[in-house]
This record gives structure tokens, sequence and C-alpha cells, in this order.
């Protein structure tokens, strides 16, 4: 395999790192957009990542990839179900769902440790890299490639189709929308549905298509970072991948710092004290007017 | 500031306005209300909870009664158990607290693991340093580790008040960089020079908080932490102070117009809130542990939301944590005698209250807790486009 150092090495971390953010953000920003405060996706990232280990063992790397997203799918049904079709309060059910994933997660990763405890192979074989192009362009991490068409293809849908119109419609103003002749439920219901699959991709980009492997709580409120760079980039999937990059920069800056050999705690902060950062700065953006609110039929 | 809950919009039959939504979460199964309904959901996610024990221990191939005998007697059984289940529930039930407080007006603490775990590194620090009389030197300890702590979350509601920053962000946020900074210390500056791995110096044994009464392992900060959550129950339920924070909570806007100071309110309650995690920190580094180490805290800042969301009320956050406690304690019994992963019980605590407060937000079951007037005001007139101002969630 190629040896890369210094900033192409940075780079390739920045975007390793990134890829789940982007998918989970991808997530959050429709979700959002459709009037639902995406809380859970922290836990449903967890329990995508640990189902695509689980997978990815038993099986193969890509096969994994696609548990993680159809667990985070059914994550998303759950979600769904309890903050929309209820509902409840969508911050309350998220927090709680967030907790209940950290144990269901951590008991499944003891029951299963024979197997999840293991490394997975990599999503593409060693062996290509070799090869003289192509091997450079498969260094670049292969789920990138579809989180960020994901991101421009969202982009477009949400800009610049009729569904796209509709699902903003229903997250603006569901009672204007329901007027309309929209099924505002349906319509909140099948977003959450498809954030939950995106937020497990993100697990599953995170775990197989990065790590390689499985630990306690391994998302590490990378749910939440995901959450801020929605905020960062104001609802626009544009500015949401130039905000998951960026905490990809600051994580690929916490490794590098690392590697020195100074202390790795204090480095390993920066993520976090970036996000609050770009949060603080900022600050107190447009959202979608009906984020946060249950709808309940007239 | 503050969230957009509380603003009347257009709503169904019953429901006119989101708090009408929150209000049945607020209300545990131990908490003042129609009590039969409540204890009825309570009863049937115990059943849920039971049956959730018994599917996971046949999938282990454990019996789930050996798997319930053996949770009950490691946390119940004996004298010892019983000392180490209630040394469990004070971080749970001050935590509880620390969360509960502010969200009574609106505001989600969920940081109070990394308060806490800032108020154990203050009080150590303060403990392996001063010299000065064991009375003094704890009180010190104690006081620092509520003002760390209160500190942590100053900054989460500033960011909210000065630019509008989500708090559910900003909390989880400096949980992980409190988690960071703390594996730091005590790997850094604070470490212990003789130790082979990342821990502080032991703390005095003057210096740590004794038994009372004497050799039952009842250490003082039990008393303190159960003291504090009483004073937090009459602060809410008999001050001027604790109707405002209901009312903030209720609707802001309403509480504004009524001449309540929302924001200094606010602020107390997570001052407060704050000072309640870090004193719990202390409490199990000055009377459990006596150190801090790379990994020597249990999740308590969570099980303590779980805590205060089953709780309902300051009051009912003592009984729930009793319970979060006793599956926290017997957890490696239960692992000892049938070979279950203690991890069981974060499944154990975690489901049953999304199963509780799910129930709770059944279209039925809110019919029946619903205040009696709810059905009867008028609709409130509906919201057109952009009129109203925007909601400031960051």
């Amino acid at each position: 395999m190629t040896e890369w150092t210094g900033p192409i090495e940075f780079a390739l971390t920045m975007l390793r790192s990134a890829t789940p953010l982007v998918f989970a953000a991808m997530g959050v920003l429709l979700a959002e957009r459709s009037g639902v405060l995406h809380i859970g996706v922290e836990g449903a990232m967890l329990l995508g990542a640990f189902a695509a280990i689980l997978a990815a063992v038993m099986l193969d790397p890509w096969t994994g990839v696609a548990v993680g997203a159809m667990v985070g799918l059914l994550a998303g049904v759950v979600l769904a179900v309890i903050t929309v079709r209820l509902p409840s309060d969508q911050v309350v059910m998220g927090i709680a769902f967030n907790i209940a994933a950290v144990g269901v997660t951590s008991f499944a990763f003891r029951m299963t440790a024979s197997l999840t405890q293991r490394m997975v192979p990599p999503l593409v074989s060693p062996g290509l890299a070799d090869i003289p192009v192509v091997g450079a362009l498969l260094a670049i991490p292969p789920l990138a490639w579809p989180a960020f068409g994901l991101a421009g293809a969202i982009w477009y849908v949400l800009h610049r189709t009729g569904p796209g119109l509709l699902l903003r419609s229903v997250g603006e103003s569901s009672h204007a929308a329901a007027a309309a002749g929209i099924n505002v439920l349906a319509v909140r219901f099948a977003t959450l549905v498809l954030a939950g699959m995106l937020s497990g991709l993100g697990g599953a980009a995170l775990t197989v298509g990065w790590v390689r492997s499985y630990s306690d709580n391994i998302t590490l409120g990378r749910g939440f970072i995901a959450l801020a760079a929605v905020y960062f980039g104001r609802w626009n999937p544009a500015w949401t991948v130039v905000g998951c990059l960026l905490f990809g920069a600051g994580e690929a800056l916490a490794f590098g710092a690392q590697g020195a050999g100074a202390n790795p705690h204090y480095y390993l902060m920066i993520p976090y004290l970036l996000t609050l950062l770009v949060v603080a700065i900022t600050g107190r953006a447009r959202a979608p007017q009906e984020v946060g609110r249950p709808y309940v039929r007239a | 500031m503050g969230s957009d809950r509380g603003q009347g919009y257009p709503m169904g039959e019953e429901l006119r306005e989101p708090a009408a939504l929150v209000r049945p979460l607020r209300a545990g199964p131990f908490a003042v209300g129609p009590l039969g309904v409540s204890a009825a959901i309570a009863g049937l996610c115990l059943i849920l909870s039971l049956c959730v024990v018994a599917l996971l221990s046949l999938a282990v191939g454990a019996s789930p009664a050996a798997v319930l005998g053996a949770l009950a007697s490691g946390a119940l059984g004996s004298q010892q158990a019983l000392t180490s289940t209630l040394r469990e529930m004070t971080p749970i039930a001050l935590t509880g607290m620390a969360f509960l407080l502010p969200f009574r007006a609106g505001f989600f603490n969920i940081g109070a693991q990394g308060q806490l775990e800032l108020g154990a590194l203050a009080a150590i620090a303060t403990a392996t340093t001063l010299e000065a009389s064991p009375a003094l030197v704890m009180t010190a300890a104690v006081l620092l580790a509520a003002v760390a702590g209160a500190a942590a979350l100053l900054l989460s509601f500033s960011l909210k008040i000065a630019r509008g920053a989500s708090e559910v962000t900003t909390t989880i946020m400096l949980n992980f960089a409190v988690l960071e900074f703390t594996l730091a210390m005590v790997t850094g500056p604070m470490k212990d020079p003789a130790a082979f791995f990342g821990t502080t110096l032991t703390a005095p044994h003057a210096f740590r908080l004794p038994a009372v009464p004497a050799h039952t392992g009842l250490h003082l900060g039990i008393w303190l932490g159960l003291l504090l959550c009483l004073a937090v129950d009459w602060i809410a339920r008999r001050t001027v102070f604790g109707f405002h924070l209901r009312a903030v909570g209720g609707n802001e806007a309403a509480a504004r117009a009524a001449g309540i100071p929302v924001r200094r309110v606010m602020a107390v309650a997570v001052l407060l809130a704050g000072g309640l995690a870090g004193v719990a920190g202390a409490i199990q580094a000055l009377g459990v542990v006596y150190r801090v180490a790379e990994g020597w805290s249990k999740p308590w800042g969570f099980v303590g939301i779980l805590a205060a969301l089953l709780g309902g009320s300051p009051v009912g956050v003592l009984p729930a944590a009793l319970l979060l406690a006793v599956l926290e304690s017997g957890a490696r019994h239960m692992q000892a005698m049938t070979g279950v992963p203690s991890a069981l019980v974060y499944v154990l605590q975690a489901l049953p209250v999304l199963l509780f407060l799910t129930l709770r937000s059944l279209p039925a079951v809110r019919r029946l807790t619903a205040p009696p007037t709810a059905g009867s005001l008028p609709p409130a007139p509906p919201r057109l486009g952009r009129d109203s101002p925007t909601p400031d969630r960051s």
C-alpha cells in the first residue's frame, strides 16, 4: 500500500472521519426539514454501528453496511411511531432512546463478544491498492463517494423537485400543508424512517468503513456532532457537508497531534470544543418553523 | 431566549399546546395525580420489563428466576449489599434532580455526567492539596465541587442565552470534553507519580466522608444527598421560586407577561442543577472511591436522567433512583451467579423507562391523565406563515 504522509494523510483522515458524519447529518437535515427534531440520531447510529460489525464478521463488510442501514431503518420506525404517530415530546423521547440504545448495544456486544471483538476486513481488498491510479483513488474511503453523492442528491431533491417542496412545506407550516391536502403524519413518518436509515448507515460507515472494530458507545457523541453540523450548515446540504468536513478536520488534527507524542487526551477534546465553538458562532440560526413541534391532526 | 415549547398553536380535540404533550411526561408513577392510571402503567411496565428479563435470560441460557433472584440478593440480600445500593442511589438521585430542576423550566441538562466528573476532580484536588481541619477541608471540597459543576452548566446556559445555542448539543459535547479533560488530568498534572495507571493521589483518611452511624458504611454523603433531594423537593413545591419554575416551563411567554423574571429563574435552576451534579461527584470521590482514576465512574448522570423521567417530580426521583440503583448494584452479583453479563442492567434500566414514557403518551392514556379543563378551551387561532417570532433553536 502506498504510504501517505503530511497533508494528504491529514485530508484522508478528515474524509474518513467526515463520512459517517455526512450520512448522519443528512438524516438529521431531512428530519428537521420535515419538522422533526432527530435527537435519536446518536442511538440509531450506535445501533447501526453495532449491527454492521456483527454482520460484517459473520458475512462480509458490504453486507455489514447494508445491515447497519436496515437496523437504522428499524430504529427510525420506532422513533417515528413514538415521536410522530403518538406523538410524544421529541427531545425527551430522543434522550431516552439514546440511553436505551447504549444499554442494548453494550449488552449485545458482550453476548456476541466472540464475534464482535474481531477486526473486520476492509471494504476494498488491499490487493487492489497496489495498482497505480486505482490504488490512489481507493485510498479515499469507499463510502465517502456515496456520502457526498447523497448530499448532492438531497440538495437537488429538496430544492428542485416537487417531493422536496412538499417535505419542506410540512416542516415550515404543518397545518397549512395539511390544508393543502398533504398527509403531514405520513410525510414525517417516512422522513424519519429514512433519517433513521441514514443514521444507521453513518454508524456502519464509522465501524465497518473506518475503525473496522467495535467498542462500547463507539459513536462518542458523533450523532450530536452531526446535529451541530446541520445547524452550522443552516439546514442546507452543501454547507452541512462543509460543517462535517470541519469536524473531520478537527478529529484529524487530534489524531495527528496524538501521534506527535503529547498527552492525547488534551487533543481528543478538540472535536467537542470545536463543536461548542461552532454552535456558539452559528448562534440563532433560522430553523424550519415547526422543528420540535408535534403535529396533531385538527 | 428559551425554547419555543409552550407557545400556543392550533391543535386537535383535547390538545392545544405542546405543554399538554409534555405534561404527561413530567408525571411519573410516583407523582401526585390520577394515581390509578399511573400505577396501572407502572405495573404494566414492570411486567414488560420482567418479560424482557425472561427473554434475554433465556436467550443466554440462564433461568429468568435465577437472574432475578441473583439481582435481588446482590442488591438487598445483606447489610453490605444494602449499603452498596444506597451508595449507588445517591449520585443517581442527585443527577436526577440536576436534570429535573431545569427540565421543569424547559431546559435540558444532559450534561450531569460531565458535571459530576468535574465535581469529583475538584473535590479530590481539594482533599489532596489543602491542609486544614477535616470539617473545613470536606466542606471546601464539596463546595468547590458544586462550583465546578455549576460552572460547566453555566457555560451551556450562557451559550443558549447569548447565542441561542441548543443546550441539548452543548451539554452533551461538554460531557465528552470533560471526560477527556479528566483523563488528561489523571494521566498528567494530577497523576499519582507512584501509580502504574492514570489515577490521582488518594484522599487522606482524615478527609474521607465518615460513616454515620459509625462502622455501617453509610457515609455522610448518602445523608447529604438525601437532604439535598428533600430540599429540592421543598423548593420546587413550597417556594415562590418553585412556582416560577413551573410557570416558566408551562408557558414561557405567559410567565414573562405575568412579570416573572424568566431568565433569572432559569439561571438559578441551572446553577442549582450544576451544583447538585458536582456535589454528587464529590460524594462519590470522598465517600466511596477516594480518588479519581481512568474509568472510575459509572454512567450515573445518564441513569439519573432515567430516574428523573421515571420519577417525574422531585419527590418521585428518590424511589425511581432506588429502583435503578438496585439494578445497578445487583448486577455484579448476578453476573457472578448466573454468567449473564452485568450490562443486562443497562437494558433493564432504559427499556422500561422508554416503554413507560411511550405508554404515557398514548392518546387514550393522555386523555385519562389530562387536566379536566383542557378539553373545554376554545381552539387557538391558526398561526399563519411567518408572523410569529422565529423559534430560536440554534
